[in-house]
């Protein structure tokens, strides 16, 4: 006999042994709070949306929008932010939109498409934000080197050495958002991708 | 949600309770995890439920969101590492044609199935409970061809844990 045979004959009669809750217990258990991945992926992803926004709400404050005035960056500085809250915007209703879409009545292989979609919305969003960075550091950095408040300052060093520097914290900025994002990402999509390549890597 | 609907569903959760029993028990491996388990089925079940329009049978509609909840959905808690691990032999034979050496290779069958993938795991269920190829193709979202293919894997997969 084919070992599953074996296992399909057994399989029926545990039936008397299973666990049999009340209607009473299980009025109480459906109004428990869920735990699901799926609303742990929704918060984690609100606040990584959020996140950028207020780090931006801070640069734009008006005591830094003076010095930026003064560097000659503040037309820079608006437009970014603009640019920045309306990337947030487009990308927040693609995330909507994808979210919506999940749905555990659908098949194993749909709903993990759903969810890793909806994450990726959020990937390519920190993806921008961050590279928002560099370009923001180097600009400033530049600027500063040739306003005449600073530049006297910079000229006491080599300019190797300052662009070497400037370098060094953008990588470092980009590069520890990216860590701490991969390590959200790793901690609520390990599992889920490794069954959902298993679903799609399967040709037969 | 009206309290009617509350009763039906609470109805036929406590009528269709051993799938999510069966489910639990292939997907966790101690008494706290099994209950972890068929709370968040239980609730994702009752948030579902005001879409189940009943054009299937609430089973079947069961099957799929109990699945997914266990293969995808489902966040491990880290309590049940404290507490003791279910026998090796968790669907012991209450049979009169009491067989050792089946008892034997059932035990060893069960252990074999709790080392396989999450996805393998819902393959085996679904052939366990009797489900036609359609459905597990259905039910995962695959072709009925590789519904088939994949289920042969999975027995090899078996036998391979088996026979090393």
């Amino acid at each position: 006999m084919d070992q599953l045979d074996l296992l399909r004959k057994d399989w029926k009669k545990q039936n008397a042994d299973l666990p049999k809750l009340t209607s009473n217990e299980l009025k109480k258990i459906i109004h428990k709070k869920s735990s699901s991945v799926v609303k742990w992926i929704f918060i984690i992803s609100l606040l990584e949306f959020l996140l950028p926004i207020v780090l931006f709400l801070f640069v734009g404050a008006d005591n830094i929008n003076d010095r930026y005035r003064a560097l000659g960056l503040y037309e820079f500085n608006l437009i970014t932010t603009i640019l920045m809250y309306a990337i947030a915007v487009v990308f927040m209703i693609l995330f909507y939109l994808n979210y919506r879409k999940i749905s555990a009545e659908s098949s194993a292989k749909v709903l993990l498409t759903n969810i890793i979609r909806t994450r990726k919305t959020v990937k390519y969003y920190i993806w921008i934000s961050l590279s928002m960075i560099p370009i923001l550091v180097f600009v400033t950095a530049f600027q500063m080197l040739h306003a005449p408040e600073y530049a006297p300052i910079f000229k006491q060093y080599n300019i190797v050495i300052i662009w070497f520097i400037v370098s060094f914290i953008a990588v470092s900025m980009v590069g520890l958002g990216w860590l701490i994002y991969r390590l959200l990402y790793g901690i609520l999509l390990k599992r889920l991708h490794k069954n959902y390549k298993e679903l799609h890597d399967f040709k037969g | 949600m009206s309290n009617t609907l509350e009763q039906k569903f609470v109805k036929d959760l406590e009528e269709h309770q051993n799938i999510v029993h069966k489910i639990c028990k292939l997907y966790t491996n101690n008494q706290d995890a099994h209950n972890d388990l068929f709370q968040e089925i239980s609730i994702q079940l009752w948030k579902a439920y005001p879409k189940f329009r009943g054009e299937a049978k609430f089973s079947t509609w069961m099957y799929r969101v109990s699945l997914n909840t266990a293969i995808t959905l489902y966040r491990k808690s880290k309590r049940r590492i404290k507490t003791q691990d279910f026998e090796t032999v968790v669907f012991k034979i209450e049979s009169s044609e009491y067989d050792p050496t089946e008892e034997e290779q059932l035990r060893v069958l069960y252990e074999a199935i709790r080392q396989l993938s999450d996805i393998d795991k819902a393959l085996v269920f679904l052939y366990l409970e009797e489900k036609n190829y359609k459905e597990i193709a259905d039910t995962m979202g695959i072709t009925e061809v590789n519904a088939r293919v994949k289920m042969n894997r999975v027995k090899n997969k078996l036998r391979d844990i088996l026979n090393p």
